[in-house]
């Protein structure tokens, strides 16, 4: 840690206020270009699955574009809407899962422990948002195309539920690279690798207990709104509401 | 088996060791290679390198994650003007092209008779001797094929080719020669302009596909992003014009179908709207022409032809005039017709009117500078271009073709016969990486390194606000027993003794590269030595001065007559217009071998690993066919068959498909998926600019037996956010 008082003043208050992790989807920006997907399954270690598997519905996306039609033609639309784990507060996939794989991080983050999880599936039926994955199978990479996995995130095994983690091993080595210098993570200082390659910057991510972060100011913004708001489930993701005439 | 912690630990050991030895080496050959480690691999901690995308043209700079010498992930680089730390799927996906299990691992000959496939491992000596030996043989006779290069790389060659007397053509199937070719006509530069969307306040797009492949995609998005929210109290508005609903379209505030190819014409609407209604002040020069060129249609006769309504006409030209910054753009379908030409010269005209030229939020040109790498490299190819090509192969004045990062077999209708020029061609090489369509006709393949492997440089002097010089490096150390293609001309050119070597003094690539940064490098009196400039510039990614003057531009927008387009096939035999478009991930094909893309849902459809043909409900209705009902399409120049999606945003007339499957080799995951729309198309060109007018063709729809599955994201169970929209009060 820093000699300097300050820096460890500032350090000091990191325990007392932890942080609470907020991700921001500005609709108005994201225009359905999915460079986030491939980025996700880059940094992830997201199995591929292939044509028969994808066919069967499992394909496997930690950030998936939901697009949805909306009148006919002539005046017809498509709108975008860019759908990962939604990190509830109260998270329905949280209380089902009979071996405490699927619990709630201190700082809001709805985690996965792959080691603990039996494949039951009953966090996946709960959530709304469709927002786990199950591996119906061991992943599997052509030669040599498993030398580009991360080795900082795990391999999923076939029988286990998976799903977005805002990109937990970058929150860490953030925390650790603010840790050394004996200072709170700046804002945007962490950013998940959906939000690192957006080219309209539609993602936002930050420290929700930071009152000046973006995603705080964000989130109070008119436009915002949550998936499903009606369920209750207190999502850590927040919207902004794509404007149209 | 019995595993206990101590067998694991003896096993988790022998694997970290294998993987890090250097390069492909696969044996174990030591069990503690880290008791000597190499200075910049440190196990756990990642390198990160800077680097150039070299999967489309728009040069994006990258940083590279290296961790125990394996390319992990590319990012944007954050430094560079082009794209500011953002990358596209496509950019992501490169990785997949470095550790592709499909990859050429070294030189090959062709056994057996040509096209069947067969090749033999050979070492480089007895590739590098047997090339040069048909240099020789034909000497003048040679011509390359290649994708756009950029940099040293497309000095070298140009310089070599016009020393061998061979033909050079850099030809890429969405080079928007189109737009380059109405954009010199239209303002006497073959540069092509920064259309500064970010500072823009109303965009009418014809078209352009802009937020998909459109010239420098990811440098649009950056500018997207700011121009709908990144002022805080400008909000612009997007309205974009095209037949079909395409990703940019639905991210407009208003997409406004028409008639395929009547773009222009709608052009001379809106245009005819300002000048009479007094909304637009023109110099002398242009008054007297455009009014000429404004004034050949009736209002009625446009709404009539485009189907677009008069009061929409009105509408669109009154909200071009009350915008503080409006810009216009034009592209994609309006490109792709025998017309294309003529309607972005409509369409520059309309820029003109409204005061774009050389304005913020409008049109910019940079002063040219002098760059570390000259720029005389040839203008791409037109498909008219490469049919030149091909009649130089059959009269036998070219013999010897060469091949790089090119499949014209695969991106070119069959139409167009330019199997003529392998049949024709006495001998064939190819540098390219991969055994795509077009490679695997080749009798000598010498394939290159990876771009994460090489070394290189991007000049980018257009389509931007400041000049991008990016160098490329090495990130890795080569996989196979592959050579960088400069070095290997550079050996050839060595081999062929004066009055080539001379020429290239250099033994690599890498050589001349530097050579030609160090006169720009220490051109400024830096107290600091080359070395260092060089060192700092390569940790920056390239160089990009700033503060560079705006060009003032002279518009010599000539008289222009509005065409008609033009169909192959009369409306009763083929009552439908078809309209191949790029496929997001795919692109033209080019991405088809890469898992990730193949996998990645098409953003309107969901559709993944296929083909598929867009009907209009209507239409599909009127023809009795439901989606996933298969579907023969027919056109006087060949057919395909595949499933269908409905598709609401549609022009009933039309039918889209996507472009980038149906290759006939290209490895594991592309070969024999889907089908290759480029099939259907016939020799349609658009006269001006000699590019093909894919949107030129007209074909037939009949339903046949059988129904195939095609994955999509959509009905996977995984779109369960519909039906609540209401709930949340919309999106």
């Amino acid at each position: 840690m820093s000699q300097d008082p300050q820096a460890t003043e500032e350090y000091s208050k990191t325990a007392a206020s932890p942080y609470k992790w907020e991700m921001v989807v500005d609709l108005d920006r994201c225009s359905g270009c999915e460079a986030c997907v491939v980025a996700c399954h880059a940094e992830n270690n997201i199995r591929i699955s292939g044509e028969e598997e994808a066919a069967e519905g499992r394909a496997i996306n930690w950030i998936r574009i939901e697009r949805y039609w909306e009148g006919d033609y002539p005046n017809v639309k498509a709108k975008f809407l860019p759908v990962m784990c939604q990190h509830c507060d109260d998270a329905p996939c949280e209380p089902v899962c009979p071996v405490y794989a699927s619990y709630h991080t201190p700082e809001g983050l709805n985690a996965q422990v792959y080691n603990r999880c039996i494949g039951v599936r009953y966090c996946g039926n709960n959530c709304p948002y469709v927002a786990r994955q199950f591996n119906w199978f061991d992943p599997h990479w052509d030669e040599p195309l498993a030398e580009q996995l991360n080795p900082d995130v795990s391999v999923r095994s076939g029988g286990v539920m998976e799903k977005c983690t805002f990109c937990v091993q970058r929150i860490r080595s953030g925390k650790e690279a603010a840790h050394k210098e004996g200072r709170r993570v700046r804002d945007g200082e962490i950013t998940p690798a959906c939000v690192q390659s957006c080219p309209t910057s539609a993602l936002i991510f930050g420290d929700r207990n930071d009152p000046d972060s973006r995603v705080s100011h964000l989130k109070k913004s008119r436009r915002g709104f949550h998936l499903m708001e009606s369920l209750g489930t207190h999502p850590a993701v927040t919207y902004l509401r794509r404007l149209s005439e | 088996m019995n595993l206990y912690r101590r067998t694991l630990l003896k096993i988790l050991g022998l694997t970290a060791a294998g993987s890090s030895l250097p390069g492909c080496e696969r044996e174990v050959h030591n069990l503690v290679p880290y008791l000597l480690p190499d200075d910049n691999i440190v196990p756990g901690v990642a390198n990160w390198y800077t680097s150039t995308c070299q999967e489309c043209e728009a040069g994006c700079g990258t940083i590279v994650r290296v961790m125990e010498g394996r390319a992990k992930k590319i990012e944007g680089n954050p430094k560079h003007p082009v794209n500011e730390g953002k990358l596209c799927a496509r950019g992501q996906a490169a990785l997949q092209g470095l550790y592709n299990p499909d990859r050429l691992q070294g030189p090959l000959r062709r056994e057996g008779k040509r096209g069947q496939g067969q090749f033999r491992p050979i070492t480089w000596e007895e590739g590098l001797a047997e090339w040069v030996e048909q240099l020789r043989t034909h000497a003048g006779k040679s011509a390359m094929i290649t994708r756009p290069v950029s940099g040293t790389l497309a000095s070298l060659l140009t310089t070599l080719m016009d020393s061998l007397s061979g033909r050079l053509v850099m030809y890429e199937s969405t080079g928007e020669q189109t737009l380059r070719t109405a954009n010199h006509l239209s303002f006497g530069t073959h540069d092509l302009p920064y259309y500064d969307l970010a500072n823009a306040d109303y965009l009418l797009s014809f078209g352009a596909p802009f937020l998909e492949h459109w010239l420098s995609p990811v440098s649009f998005g950056v500018a997207y992003g700011k121009f709908r929210q990144g002022r805080p109290l400008v909000r612009g508005r997007f309205i974009q014009v095209e037949p079909r609903l395409s990703l940019t379209a639905s991210n407009a505030d208003q997409w406004i179908p028409l008639r395929p190819g009547t773009e222009g014409l709608l052009a001379i609407g809106i245009g005819q709207v300002l000048l009479r209604d007094g909304l637009t002040e023109l110099s002398s020069f242009h008054r007297t022409s455009f009014h000429q060129t404004f004034s050949a249609f009736s209002l009625e006769d446009i709404s009539t032809k485009t189907e677009v309504s008069e009061e929409m006409i009105t509408q669109l030209a009154h909200e071009l005039t009350s915008a503080n910054a409006p810009l216009i753009l034009g592209g994609g379908p309006a490109a792709a017709q025998t017309n294309g030409t003529t309607t972005l010269i409509l369409i520059n005209a309309l820029n003109v009117m409204i005061g774009a030229i050389g304005r913020r939020g409008g049109l910019q040109w940079m002063e040219p500078q002098i760059s570390p790498v000259d720029l005389a490299r040839p203008g791409l190819a037109s498909e008219l271009t490469l049919m030149d090509l091909a009649g130089e192969f059959e009269q036998g004045s070219r013999t010897l073709l060469h091949l790089y990062r090119a499949d014209p077999l695969f991106t070119l209708p069959p139409s167009l016969k330019f199997e003529r020029v392998f049949d024709h061609a006495q001998f064939i090489v190819s540098f390219s990486s991969f055994l795509d369509d077009s490679t695997s006709m080749a009798d000598l393949i010498l394939p290159d390194h990876d771009p994460l492997e090489s070394w290189g440089d991007v000049v980018q002097q257009d389509t931007i606000p400041v000049p991008a010089w990016s160098v490329s490096q090495p990130v890795v150390r080569a996989l196979y027993d592959t050579r960088p293609i400069g070095d290997v001309w550079l050996d050839a050119a060595h081999r062929l003794g004066e009055p080539l070597r001379e020429r290239v003094p250099w033994n690599t690539l890498h050589d001349m590269l530097k050579s030609r940064w160090q006169t720009v490098l220490t051109k400024h009196d830096s107290p600091q030595s080359f070395e260092t400039r060089w060192r700092e510039t390569l940790q920056e990614g390239g160089l990009w001065p700033s503060n560079i003057p705006m060009r003032q531009t002279n518009t010599v927008i000539p008289s222009i007559t509005y065409k008609p387009p033009e169909f192959l096939g009369n409306s009763s035999e083929y009552p439908l217009y078809c309209y191949p478009y790029p496929s997001l991930g795919l692109h033209d094909g080019r991405g088809a071998n890469r898992p990730w893309l193949q996998e990645l849902p098409d953003p309107l459809t969901t559709g993944m690993w296929g083909s598929w043909i867009e009907l209009n409900p209507t239409t599909a209705k009127a023809l009795g066919i439901h989606p996933g009902d298969r579907v023969r399409v027919t056109s006087g120049y060949g057919s395909i068959e595949a499933s269908v999606m409905v598709f609401p945003g549609l022009h009933p007339d039309m039918i889209a498909i996507p472009m980038g499957q149906g290759h006939r080799a290209y490895g594991r995951y592309a070969k024999g998926r889907g089908v290759n729309p480029m099939v259907l198309l016939g020799p349609s060109f658009d006269g001006q600019s000699g590019s093909l007018a894919t949107g030129g063709t007209r074909v037939r729809v009949e339903r046949i037996k059988g129904g195939s599955r095609l994955p999509m994201l959509e009905e996977s169970g995984k779109n369960p956010v519909i039906g609540r929209i209401q709930e949340t009060g919309g999106l």
